[in-house]
C-alpha cells in the first residue's frame, strides 16, 4: 500500500512542475539556446564557427590594450573588472558595518528603509539620479567637495573619461548598499545572543566577539551578496545607459551596452550574441564557483 | 329788557342761520368734490381691473409660452444628446490612431493642436505616444519581426526608415504624399528606388549661437561678424562678471556637440564638406577635417570658451540665467524659453550653409489601419497640419504653402538667418547607426579633453569606414 502511494505522489508532484517547467525551457532555455546558435553564423546565415567570437572580442572596445597604461577607455570587460573589483567590497563593506550599527537602535527600521530605497528605486531612475549628482552646477556631490574647501574636484564626474567610470560605481554603492545591509540584517538576527553573552563572560573585546563570532556565522550570507553582486555588476546595464551611455569615448561601457550598441546601432544581432554568450559564461562560472563553495562549506 | 333780549336772540337766530346756510354751503361744496374723487376712484378702479384682466391675460400668454419654451428646450436637449451619442457612435466606428514621437512637455503642447485639426476634420481620435528614437531604435526591429509596430505613425531617423524600408517593414506613401508642395529635397531621405517611405513633417534648423538681446545689450555686446570679432567676443563674455563660460555646451546623448561641430565644418569646409562626409567620400583624418578642429574648435576648447557638456534642458535655464553668454542649440529654443522676444541669433561669420533637420515620419507596414494611417501621414505634410505646428514657435514648416505670416517674430528671425545660405541634411542624422552614437560619444570625450583629437578622429573615420 506505501509503495504504491510513493509513485503516485511523485507523479503528482511532477504534474505541479510541469507549468514552470515549460515556462523556463520557452522563455530561459530556449531563448539561451538559440542566442549561443546565432553567434556561429553570420549575419547572412552562414556558419562560420568561432569567428564572431575572435572579431568581437578582440576589439578594442572590448579590451583597450593600447589604452591600458594611458588610461580610459579600457574596454567594456576591463570596466566591468573595475566595477567588481570597487563596487563589491565597498557595498559589502557598508553593507555590513550599517547592519551591525543599526542592529540594536531605536528607529532602524526607518532608517534601514531610507537606506534600501536605493535598492527600491528603478535603476533607471538611479541612473538619472545619479548623472545630476554629479553634475558640476546642480550635483550635491560637487556642492558637498565645494563647502569642504576641495574646488578642484568640483566638476562633472561624468563627463571626463578619468572619472566617468568611478562616478557611476561609487554612485552604485549608494544603490546597492541597501541590499547588503537588509541581508546582514536578518543574518544578525538569527545569531543566538547566548553567544555574546557567553564571549563577554568570558572576557572577550568587541572586536574579538566580531571576528569569532559575528563574522564567520555570517558566512553564508556573505557568500549569498558576493555572489549576487558579482552578477549584478557584470550584466549592469540601465545605470551607464542613463547617466553616460557608456562615454565619453567609451571610458564607461560596459560588456551589457556594448551587446546593446552592437544589436540595436549596428543591428548585428550575431555579433551581440556573442558578448551575451561571453556574458552568461561569466555569469554562469561565478554562480557554479560560488554555489560549490557554499554547498562545501 | 324783554325787548333787548328778543334782540339778541332774534341776532342769534340770524347769525346761526346764516353760519348754517354757510356749513351748509360748504357741505354742499365739498361733498360735490368728494362725489367727483370718488368717481375718479371709480374709473381708476375700473382701470386697475381693466389693467388686472390685462395682465391676467399676459400672464397666461406668457405661461404659454413658457410652456413652449420649455418644451423646445427639452426637444434641443433630447436633440444635442441623441446627437451626442450619434457623434459617440460614429467615434466607435472610427478608429483611434497612435502617433509616437519625441515630443514632451511644451513641445507636445505645441503639437496638440495638430493632432486636435485633425481629429476635428475626420472624426477619429489620436492618441500621442512619446518615445525617442533613441528608444525606439532597440523596440521597432523585434516588434517588426512579430508583425507588430507601436504606432500608425511614428516619428524617426531617416536613415531608419530608409533601412527598415528595404527590408519590407514600411509601408509605401508614393501618391500619398506629395513631393511637389515641400521644399525640394525634403524627401530625399526617405526614398528607396525612387518610392517614398516617409514624409517629412515640420523641421528646425540649426542656425548658430543664441544669445539674450537682453544680455548684449546690457552687456554692450555686438553679433560678430568676423571670426577675429567672435573669438573677441568670448573674451568679453569671459570677463564679465557672473559668467561661468561664454558658450554653454548642452548634453543630452551627444547630439549638441555634434550640431556645434557640424556648424564649424560647414563653415570652414564649406556646404560641400558635409555632403562629402555624409557620403563617406573625405575621410574623417584628412588634413582638410583635421585643420578645422585643429585651428577653430581645439584652440576655443582649450581656453576654456565652451563650458563642460551639461544637460541640455538644464544648460538653457542657466544660460537663460545669465552664467553663459551663447548657446548653441536648434531652432525649437525659440519654443522653450520664457520670453522668445528677447532671442537672438548668428552663425559663426562665414558660414555659407546650416542644416536643416526635418522631422520625418513613416507608416509601418503592420498599423491596423493602413488607410487611416495614411490620410494621418498625409495631414501631417500638409501646410495645414504645418501652419498650426510653426505658429507654436520653433519650427520651420517643409510644407511650400506655409507663408512667413505664420511664424511667430523669432521664427521669421530664425528664417532671415537662412536666407542666401545652403540648406544642408544632419549629418549624424543621415549616416546614422553605429556612427551616430560614436560621433556623439567622440565628441563628448573632445569637449573635456581636446588633446584626445587624434584618437577621436581615427574612432570616427574607424565608424564611418
Amino acid at each position: 500500500m506505501r509503495e504504491r502511494e510513493i509513485p503516485r505522489r511523485k507523479i503528482s508532484l511532477s504534474i505541479f512542475f510541469i507549468p514552470a517547467l515549460i515556462l523556463i525551457i520557452f522563455f530561459v532555455i530556449f531563448p539561451v539556446l538559440q542566442n549561443i546558435f546565432i553567434s556561429f553564423f553570420s549575419p547572412s546565415g552562414e556558419f562560420v564557427g568561432l569567428n564572431n567570437y575572435f572579431d568581437v572580442l578582440s576589439r578594442r572596445e572590448v579590451v583597450n590594450v593600447e589604452r591600458l597604461s594611458r588610461g580610459f577607455p579600457l574596454g567594456a570587460l576591463i570596466h566591468n573588472v573595475i566595477w567588481i573589483l570597487i563596487h563589491l567590497p565597498l557595498s559589502l563593506f557598508s553593507g555590513l558595518v550599517l547592519a551591525i550599527i543599526l542592529r540594536d537602535v531605536k528607529g532602524a527600521s526607518i532608517v534601514k528603509s531610507t537606506i534600501f530605497l536605493g535598492m527600491v528605486t528603478p535603476m533607471i531612475v538611479g541612473g538619472l539620479i545619479l548623472r545630476f549628482t554629479f553634475e558640476k552646477g546642480v550635483g550635491v556631490v560637487n556642492a558637498l567637495f565645494n563647502l569642504l574647501g576641495f574646488e578642484q574636484l568640483a566638476r562633472t564626474w561624468t563627463a571626463y573619461p578619468d572619472t566617468a567610470l568611478f562616478a557611476l560605481v561609487f554612485g552604485s554603492v549608494w544603490l546597492w548598499t541597501g541590499f547588503s545591509m537588509i541581508l546582514y540584517s536578518a543574518g544578525l538576527a538569527t545569531i543566538p545572543k547566548d553567544y555574546y553573552e557567553a564571549a563577554k563572560i568570558d572576557g572577550a573585546t568587541p572586536l574579538r566577539t566580531f571576528f569569532r563570532i559575528t563574522l564567520p556565522l555570517l558566512k553564508p550570507i556573505t557568500l549569498t551578496v558576493i555572489t549576487m553582486t558579482i552578477l549584478w555588476e557584470l550584466k549592469i546595464f540601465d545605470i551607464v545607459y542613463v547617466a553616460t551611455l557608456g562615454g565619453p569615448g567609451g571610458a564607461s561601457n560596459v560588456l551589457a551596452l556594448l551587446m546593446y550598441h552592437i544589436a540595436f546601432r549596428q543591428f548585428d544581432l550575431n555579433s551581440a550574441a556573442v558578448v551575451a554568450t561571453f556574458l552568461t559564461l561569466l555569469t554562469l562560472l561565478v554562480t557554479i564557483g560560488m554555489t560549490k563553495y557554499m554547498v562545501k562549506k | 329788557m324783554a325787548t333787548t333780549m328778543e334782540n339778541v336772540i332774534a341776532a342769534l337766530v340770524i347769525i346761526a342761520i346764516i353760519v348754517s346756510a354757510g356749513s351748509l354751503y360748504y357741505a354742499m361744496t365739498v361733498a360735490s368734490q368728494l362725489g367727483a374723487t370718488v368717481e375718479s376712484v371709480a374709473d381708476l378702479s375700473g382701470s386697475v381691473v381693466e389693467l388686472t384682466g390685462a395682465m391676467g391675460d399676459l400672464a397666461a400668454s406668457m405661461g404659454d409660452v413658457a410652456e413652449k419654451v420649455g418644451t423646445s428646450v427639452e426637444t434641443i436637449e433630447a436633440i444635442e444628446g441623441r446627437l451626442k451619442a450619434v457623434e459617440e457612435g460614429l467615434a466607435g466606428l472610427q478608429p483611434t490612431l497612435t502617433i509616437v514621437g519625441p515630443w514632451a512637455g511644451k513641445e507636445m503642447d505645441a503639437f496638440v493642436p495638430v493632432i486636435d485639426r485633425f481629429e476635428r476634420l475626420t472624426g477619429m481620435r489620436v492618441n500621442f505616444k512619446i518615445l525617442r528614437a533613441e528608444d525606439l531604435a532597440p523596440v521597432l526591429p523585434a516588434q517588426f519581426e512579430a508583425g507588430l509596430a507601436p504606432g500608425d505613425v511614428i516619428f524617426m531617423w531617416a536613415w531608419f526608415i530608409n533601412e527598415k524600408a528595404g527590408d519590407g517593414h514600411v509601408m509605401d506613401l508614393t501618391g500619398v504624399i506629395d513631393e511637389t508642395t515641400l521644399s525640394p529635397g525634403a524627401l530625399d531621405p526617405v526614398k528607396v528606388d525612387g518610392k517614398i517611405y516617409g514624409g517629412a513633417y515640420t523641421g528646425k534648423v540649426k542656425p548658430g549661437f543664441w544669445y539674450r538681446k537682453s544680455f548684449f545689450e546690457d552687456n554692450n555686446l555686438t553679433p560678430p561678424s568676423t571670426w577675429a570679432e567672435f573669438v573677441t567676443l568670448l573674451d568679453t563674455i569671459a570677463d564679465i562678471p557672473g559668467v561661468v563660460d561664454p558658450i554653454a555646451t548642452g548634453d543630452g546623448v551627444g547630439w549638441p556637440i555634434s550640431d556645434v561641430t557640424e556648424h564649424f565644418l560647414i563653415t570652414f569646409g564649406d556646404p560641400q564638406l558635409q555632403r562629402d562626409l555624409i557620403a563617406g567620400t573625405v575621410d574623417w583624418t584628412s588634413p582638410q577635417v583635421r585643420a578645422i578642429f585643429e585651428d577653430r574648435i581645439v584652440p576655443l576648447l582649450e581656453a576654456g570658451y565652451f563650458s563642460e557638456p551639461i544637460e541640455w534642458t538644464t544648460a538653457i535655464e542657466l544660460w537663460w540665467g545669465g552664467d553663459y553668454g551663447l548657446y548653441f542649440m536648434g531652432s525649437w529654443i525659440t519654443g522653450m524659453v520664457e520670453d522668445p522676444e528677447d532671442l537672438g541669433v548668428f552663425s559663426i561669420p562665414g558660414s555659407e550653409g546650416l542644416v536643416f533637420a526635418a522631422d520625418y515620419f513613416f507608416v509601418p507596414e503592420y498599423t491596423l489601419y493602413p488607410e487611416e494611417a495614411k490620410q494621418l501621414a498625409q495631414f501631417l505634410a500638409s501646410a495645414e497640419a504645418q501652419r498650426l505646428q510653426v505658429a507654436q514657435g520653433g519650427h520651420i514648416a517643409t510644407a511650400l504653402a506655409v507663408s512667413l505670416d505664420a511664424y511667430p517674430a523669432v521664427d521669421r528671425g530664425v528664417a532671415e538667418v537662412l536666407v542666401g545660405k545652403e540648406v544642408l541634411s544632419d549629418l549624424d542624422d543621415t549616416i546614422g547607426g553605429e556612427f551616430q552614437a560614436t560621433f556623439w560619444d567622440q565628441l563628448k570625450l573632445l569637449w573635456v579633453n581636446p588633446e584626445a583629437l587624434d584618437d577621436v578622429l581615427e574612432a570616427l573615420q574607424e565608424k564611418a569606414a
